[in-house]
C-alpha cells in the first residue's frame, strides 16, 4: 500500500518535472525540417546563400535541441518558427542573388549590342559612303562618256559634214543634178562622135572623175541611161542609145569598177528632153545620164 | 534522478518535504525558462523592425512586416509583464521576421530590376535586328 502510494507520488512529480517539456510532435519543427532539407539540396540556395543556410541550419539546431530536451512546446515552436523564417530568408537571398547576377549580365549584354549596334551603324555609314563613292565614281565616268560621246558625235558631225562637203564639191565637178530620183550626171552629145559610141576624152575625163567618186563611195552604184534625138529610125536610135550607154559602162569598169555596180540601159528617142525641131533642142536630147544610187546603192525606177 | 530516489522507502514526515522540494525544483525549472530580462535582444529586435520599415517593404513583403511590429510589440508588452521567456521568444520571431521581409523586398527589387535590364536588352536587340534588315 505504501509502495503503492509512494509509485503515485513519484508518477506526480515526474509530471510536474516535465510539465514544461513533455509535449506533442511540434508541427512546426516538422515543417522547418523539410522545409530546410529542401533548400539544402537547392544548388542555387547553396550556391548564392551559403551563409544565410549555415544561420538556418544553426537555428533549426537549436529547435531540435529544445525538442529533444523536452523543453515547452510553445519554446520549441517558436525556435522552430525563427528557423522557417530563416530557412525562407535563404530562397530570397538566393532570388535576389540571381537577379542581380542577371542585372549584370543583362548591363554586360547591354554593352555588348550598344556596342554591335555602334559597329552596325558605323558598318553602314561606310557602306553608304562607298556607295556614294561608287555612285560618284560612276557619275563621273558616266559624265566623261556622255562628254567623249558628245565630242565624238561632233567630230563624227564635223567629219559627215566634211564628207558630205567633199562628195558634193565632187557631184559640182561632175555637173551632178539633184533630181527626184537622185542625183543625175549628164553627159552631153559633145563628148561623143555623131553615130559613134566612142567617148571623146572630154568625156573620158568626166568618167574618170565619176570611177574616182564610186571608189570613195563604194556603196553607191550607178545606172547608165542613153537616150537620142528623133532623127533616124527609132530602132536605130534605140541601139545607138544603148551603145553609148554600155560604152559609159565599160570605160567605168575599165576603171576598176565593179560590174555589179554598174548597170546599162537604153531609151532611144523617149524621155526627150528638149524639142526634137531645132538643133539645139535635139542636140540636148542626144546624152547619157547617169543616175547615181542613194547611200544603200538604191536606184528609183523611171 | 529525483525519480528513483523517491522510489527509496520513506517515512510519511519525509514525503511532504519531498513534494516541497519537488514543488520548488519545478519553480527553478520554471525560472530557468524565462532567465534573466532580454533587454538587449529586444533592443536588436526593435533596431531590426526599424530597419526594415521601409516603403519598398511596405509595398514587397507587408505580411512579414506586420508580423515583426506586432511581434516586437507583444514581446515589449510581456517584457512589461516580467515574463521574460516570452519576450525573448516573440523578440527572436520578430527579428526573424522583419529580416525576412527585408530580404523578401530586396529580393523582389532586384528581380524587377532584373526583369526592367532584360526588357530593355530584349527592345535593344529587336532594334538592332530592325536595322539589320
Amino acid at each position: 500500500m505504501q509502495k503503492n502510494h509512494l509509485f503515485a507520488l513519484s508518477l506526480i512529480s515526474v509530471a510536474v518535472m516535465t510539465g514544461c517539456s513533455t509535449m506533442p510532435q511540434s508541427s512546426t519543427l516538422d515543417s522547418a525540417r523539410v522545409d530546410y532539407s529542401q533548400a539544402q539540396a537547392n544548388p542555387q540556395v547553396v550556391q548564392l546563400a551559403p551563409l544565410q543556410l549555415k544561420e538556418a541550419g544553426e537555428a533549426l539546431d537549436r529547435a531540435n535541441a529544445a525538442q529533444a530536451s523536452r523543453e515547452d512546446a510553445k519554446v520549441v515552436d517558436s525556435l522552430a518558427y525563427v528557423a522557417q523564417q530563416k530557412i525562407a530568408l535563404t530562397q530570397e537571398t538566393a532570388q535576389r542573388k540571381k537577379a542581380e547576377l542577371a542585372v549584370s549580365t543583362a548591363a554586360a549584354e547591354r554593352t555588348q549590342l550598344q556596342l554591335q549596334a555602334r559597329t552596325q551603324e558605323a558598318n553602314a555609314a561606310n557602306q553608304h559612303a562607298a556607295i556614294a563613292e561608287l555612285t560618284a565614281e560612276q557619275k563621273t565616268a558616266e559624265a566623261h562618256l556622255a562628254r567623249q560621246q558628245t565630242a565624238d558625235a561632233q567630230a563624227s558631225a564635223a567629219q559627215d559634214q566634211a564628207d558630205l562637203a567633199a562628195m558634193q564639191a565632187q557631184m559640182d565637178e561632175m555637173n551632178a543634178k539633184k533630181t527626184p530620183r537622185g542625183m543625175v550626171i549628164t553627159l552631153g552629145d559633145v563628148l561623143f562622135d555623131t553615130n559613134q559610141s566612142q567617148l571623146k576624152s572630154g568625156g573620158e575625163r568626166n568618167v574618170q572623175k565619176l570611177a574616182a567618186f564610186l571608189k570613195r563611195y563604194p556603196q553607191r552604184t550607178v545606172m547608165i541611161e542613153g537616150f537620142t534625138d528623133s532623127v533616124g529610125s527609132s530602132s536605130s536610135n534605140q541601139l545607138l542609145s544603148e551603145r553609148r550607154a554600155s560604152a559609159v559602162g565599160l570605160a567605168l569598169t575599165g576603171m576598176d569598177i565593179g560590174r555589179d555596180r554598174v548597170s546599162t540601159q537604153g531609151h532611144g528617142e523617149a524621155y526627150a528632153v528638149a524639142g526634137n525641131d531645132t538643133a539645139s533642142g535635139r542636140q540636148l536630147n542626144r546624152r547619157v545620164e547617169i543616175m547615181l544610187s542613194d547611200e544603200r546603192g538604191v536606184i528609183a525606177p523611171r | 534522478m529525483m525519480k528513483s530516489r523517491s522510489r527509496f522507502p520513506l517515512s510519511q514526515c519525509s514525503r511532504s518535504g519531498l513534494v516541497y522540494a519537488l514543488l520548488a525544483g519545478g519553480v527553478m525549472l520554471l525560472a530557468g525558462c524565462s532567465g534573466t530580462p532580454p533587454t538587449e535582444q529586444l533592443a536588436v529586435s526593435k533596431s531590426a523592425v526599424t530597419h526594415a520599415s521601409t516603403a519598398a517593404t511596405t509595398q514587397y513583403a507587408p505580411v512579414e512586416l506586420q508580423s515583426a511590429k506586432d511581434k516586437l510589440e507583444r514581446a515589449e508588452n510581456a517584457m512589461a509583464q516580467e515574463d521574460y521567456a516570452l519576450a525573448s521568444q516573440l523578440a527572436a520571431e520578430a527579428q526573424a521576421d522583419a529580416r525576412l521581409a527585408e530580404a523578401k523586398s530586396e529580393s523582389a527589387q532586384a528581380q524587377k530590376t532584373a526583369q526592367d535590364t532584360q526588357d530593355a536588352s530584349r527592345v535593344l536587340r529587336e532594334e538592332i535586328n530592325r536595322k539589320a534588315q
